[in-house]
């Protein structure tokens, strides 16, 4: 089930980065439309507000301003109308104890900040891909959870 | 010769004084010869005066005596009486005068003389008046003039004489004065520059005095200072002696500590000895008793007859030396008892006196074993009672049995024997009871002092404990300072990086070819950069993360490793050889990170032109068997009677020589430039820490061209389970450390 395009939402405070990501969907072969968020604060006050249409995806940003990207997964993850939100990880750090943490609290992928701009889109590529072919809601419009082995994107081509 | 400077001024006033005598002296004799010259003089004026005097005289003895003729007035004769008068005495004065001039003496005469000429001259003019009045006027007129001539003649010689002498005296004075006045100049010079120099002389000597007071008030303000510090000194002295006579005495106290303990230990020991002795003793006795016991049943038995009524009694006779035969078999084994207790007692005074650590359990084991003691001799006063109740019933019986048959009175007199020997007996068991309780008491000081050190003991390791509590707390505080500031360096790096590659993409047909490489140069220096954060992150996260030891398959890891490096093995044709490799206790993802970092050094450092040969072996052996089969092993750091793993890798590789052994493992060092090499100096770092991380060591055997064998040695349990750990697949991206390095 194609859509005609598809909304996404970035928190990110990083201007840099929002750059990097808005050029990367602008050469995608995917129509989408991008939402930025560049706080903790904001994006849930914006969630909230939206809860009747939420995006396809949120790209988050750990390291991010007011709330930290793990306290808006929680929050995100225990609320009745947010928890169906698929939340991609987007950050620098990376850290094993770090990432088991955002797969158990429910976490779809986990992306490392690449340094290569093509390795950028083709990881954003992957994810939407993924989003669109192979996630489907359950009966209960559940997105059931990516196998732990294959949380972690890899950023080679 | 050197005059000190009072004597220099001592001299200077004797010359000073003795000039100013000089000089007043010839002051004086000026001053005498100026009145000599005064009085010349005035003698010249008196003889002109006299002499003037004397013509005037003359003259008017002429002038009146002709007056008188002319006009015969007799008023004009009283000049004449007059000059008669006072002419003569005025020679005889000028006589006087001149009477040193043999010249003027003779003048005088002339003088006389013609005065007294004139004199009768004038005379027969006035008594020629009245007689000879008539005489010639004129011849007694010429008369006259002739001798007032002769007079003015006579004087005018004296006066110029007299003036001639006066002007000789006079210009010889003259001289005399301007000689003198040279001299005085002189003298009164000479007097004022010996005066200056007394001045000077005198007033360096006061300044010389003046300093000297000063150095002198200084060396007293010095002294004195002095004098306090030697008096502080000695203070400090006295008081360190004491404190070493403190110590001293505190040394002596303690080693009469320790040989008390010694002593008490010894007793101990003997008291031990003693009581065997006594058990050993008692048991005899004891025997002897039972034997005595039968021997007084053989007799009932002869007696049954007689005595059927002490049947009862000596069936109750059996029961009672039943129970002291049960009762002296609880003695007995409470004596074994004791003995255990006190070979326990022993084993933990020794160990007391040797271990301070296991001091305070000790001395709660021994503070429990006397009140067990304390117990147990408690008990056997008990039985000690029990035992002379028991024996007072017996002489009741004894007393019964005599009654009833004389027969038994021998018999009865041995037991009243045996309860005389137990009596002894029990009172000697009492004596032990008190010297135990006294060697409780002994005990229990013991006690309380080791209590006392085991206190110190535990503040001394409280403090141990806090100062490591304290390291410890840096050390985290650096490592997270370490993995902080490299994670939070990779953020703009990454920027710079992925701007880099945006430049390349959309601007290439903008760029020149130089731009382009300078951007190419960019990116690659950027590149390194990451490399470095990662593999420094890597080594500081070996502090941070948490460290789980899995039973683990080094032939998993290894397969893992050559996975991940399957491009670089491929490319180099390279042979990887697994011997042996066994199932230990490690951190999976640490061990992981060293097999990745040592087999790709080995892929790295191949020689050009020959594939390589990596061979990989483990085993698990003794310390002692590891010791001495491999000689590149350093003494002292495996425990004999540990198991230890031991895993190798060696290469047929290009080598390096031995003296960069201990080198290769410190953090950026590297032996090729990065041009010959690619690495960041950090990958053998890295493997040492995580060797060290698991309380092991490695070792490295190369020499150039040789290849190279890196060794390390862990120590494991010594039966380590077999099962297989549970199959983890490593999700984590190995840590960028190609390096090596080293």
């Amino acid at each position: 089930m194609k859509r005609e395009s598809m909304h996404l939402l970035l928190a990110d405070d990083d201007r840099d980065d929002s750059l990097f990501f808005e050029e990367a969907l602008a050469e995608l072969p995917v129509a989408t439309q991008l939402t930025t968020v560049r706080d903790g604060e904001g994006l849930m006050k914006w969630l909230r507000a939206n809860a009747e249409a939420l995006p396809q995806v949120l790209f988050l940003d750990l390291n991010i301003p007011l709330k930290n990207g793990q306290d808006c997964l929680l929050e995100i993850k225990q609320s009745k109308e947010l928890e169906h939100l698929i939340v991609v990880i987007i950050t620098t750090s990376f850290e094993q104890g770090m990432i088991d943490l955002l797969y158990k609290n429910g976490a779809q992928f986990y992306i490392r900040k690449p340094s290569n701009f093509a390795q950028l889109k083709n990881v954003i590529l992957r994810v939407l891909s993924a989003v669109e072919e192979e996630i489907s809601a359950d009966a209960q419009g559940h997105y059931p959870q990516t196998a732990r082995d294959r949380f972690v994107l890899s950023n080679e081509i | 010769m050197n005059f000190t400077s009072f004597q220099k001024i001592l001299l200077s006033s004797i010359v000073v004084v003795a000039g100013s005598g000089l000089l007043g002296y010839a002051v004086y004799e000026s001053n005498q010869k100026l009145l000599d010259s005064k009085e010349w003089v005035h003698h010249s004026e008196r003889v002109l005066y006299q002499t003037s005097y004397i013509l005037l005289l003359g003259k008017d003895i002429e002038s009146s005596s002709r007056g008188f003729v002319i006009t015969n007035d007799s008023t004009f004769l009283e000049p004449l009486h007059r000059a008669e008068k006072v002419v003569f005495d005025s020679i005889a004065r000028l006589r006087q005068f001149t009477s040193d001039n043999p010249r003027q003496f003779r003048r005088m005469d002339s003088l006389k003389y013609y005065t007294q000429m004139l004199l009768s001259l004038s005379h027969r003019q006035v008594q020629g008046k009245d007689s000879t009045v008539f005489l010639a006027r004129s011849d007694v007129a010429s008369q006259g003039r002739l001798y007032t001539d002769k007079l003015r003649e006579i004087t005018t010689a004296i006066q110029r004489e007299e003036a001639l002498l006066l002007l000789e005296r006079i210009v010889a004075n003259e001289k005399r004065i301007a000689v003198f006045n040279r001299f005085w100049i002189a003298m009164v010079g000479l007097m004022a520059l010996l005066m200056i120099l007394l001045l000077i002389v005198t007033g360096n000597y006061w300044r010389q005095n003046e300093e000297k007071v000063k150095r002198a008030a200084e060396l007293s303000i010095a002294n004195i200072e002095l004098d306090f510090q030697n008096r502080e000194k000695e203070k400090r002295a006295d008081e360190l002696l004491l404190a070493n006579q403190e110590l001293i005495v505190q040394n002596k106290e303690k080693e009469k500590r320790a040989a008390e303990l010694i002593v008490a230990n010894q007793e101990l020991a003997f008291q031990n000895n003693e009581k065997e002795k006594r058990a050993a003793e008692l048991i005899v006795a004891n025997h002897e008793l039972a034997f005595q016991n039968k021997e007084k049943e053989n007799r009932a038995a002869e007696l049954k007859i007689a005595n059927t009524e002490l049947v009862f009694q000596n069936g109750e006779k059996e029961k009672r030396s039943d129970e002291l035969g049960i009762a002296n078999h609880e003695l007995a084994f409470q004596n074994k008892e004791k003995e255990k207790r006190a070979a326990e007692l022993k084993i933990a005074n020794t160990e007391l006196v040797f271990q301070n650590g296991e001091k305070g359990k000790r001395a709660d084991e021994l503070g429990i074993a006397n009140l067990e003691l304390a117990f147990q001799n408690k008990e056997k006063e008990k039985r000690a009672a029990e035992l002379d109740i028991a024996n007072q019933e017996l002489i009741f019986q004894n007393g019964e049995k005599g009654k009833r048959a004389d027969e038994l009175g021998i018999a009865n007199l041995e037991l009243a024997f045996q309860n005389k020997e137990k009596e002894k007996r029990a009172a000697e068991l009492d004596i032990a009871n008190k010297e135990l309780t006294f060697q409780n008491g002994e005990k229990e000081k013991r006690a309380n002092e080791l209590g006392v050190a085991n206190q110190e003991l535990a503040f001394q390791n409280e403090e141990k404990e806090k100062r490591a509590s304290e390291l410890l707390l840096v050390n985290k505080e650096l490592e997270a300072f370490a993995y902080v500031s490299s994670h939070d360096m990779q953020e703009p790096l990454r920027k710079i990086r992925t701007f880099a590659t945006r430049i390349l993409e959309t601007e290439n047909e903008n760029l020149s070819e130089k731009g382009k490489d300078y951007l190419d140069r960019m990116q690659k220096s950027a590149n390194r950069m990451q490399q470095l954060i990662n593999d420094l992150l890597a080594f500081s996260r070996l502090n941070v993360a948490e460290r789980k030891f899995e039973l683990t398959d080094l032939n998993k890891i290894v397969e893992d490793v050559k996975a991940e490096l399957k491009e670089s093995i491929d490319d180099k044709n390279a042979v990887i050889e697994s011997i042996r490799l066994c199932k230990v206790n490690i951190i999976p993802f640490q061990f992981h990170q060293l097999m990745y970092n040592l087999i790709s050094n080995a892929l790295k450092f191949s020689k050009k032109g020959e594939a390589p040969h990596i061979i990989i072996k483990s085993e698990i052996k003794r310390g002692a068997v590891f010791s001495a089969e491999e000689p590149t092993v350093p003494a002292g750091k495996l425990v004999a009677g540990t198991m230890y793993c031991c895993v190798s890798v060696s290469d047929n590789g290009i080598g390096f020589s031995p003296q960069y052994k201990d080198l290769v493992f410190e953090v950026f060092q590297k032996l090729h430039s990065r041009e010959e090499y690619a690495g960041t100096g950090i990958g053998l770092a890295i493997v040492k820490k995580i060797v060290e991380n698991h309380k092991g060591f490695i070792t490295v055997a190369s020499a150039l061209t040789k290849g190279a064998r890196f060794t390390i040695y862990f120590p494991v349990a010594n039966d380590p389970a077999r099962a297989v750990a549970p199959h983890r697949v490593n999700l984590r991206r190995p840590i960028d450390t190609k390096d090596v390095t080293s």
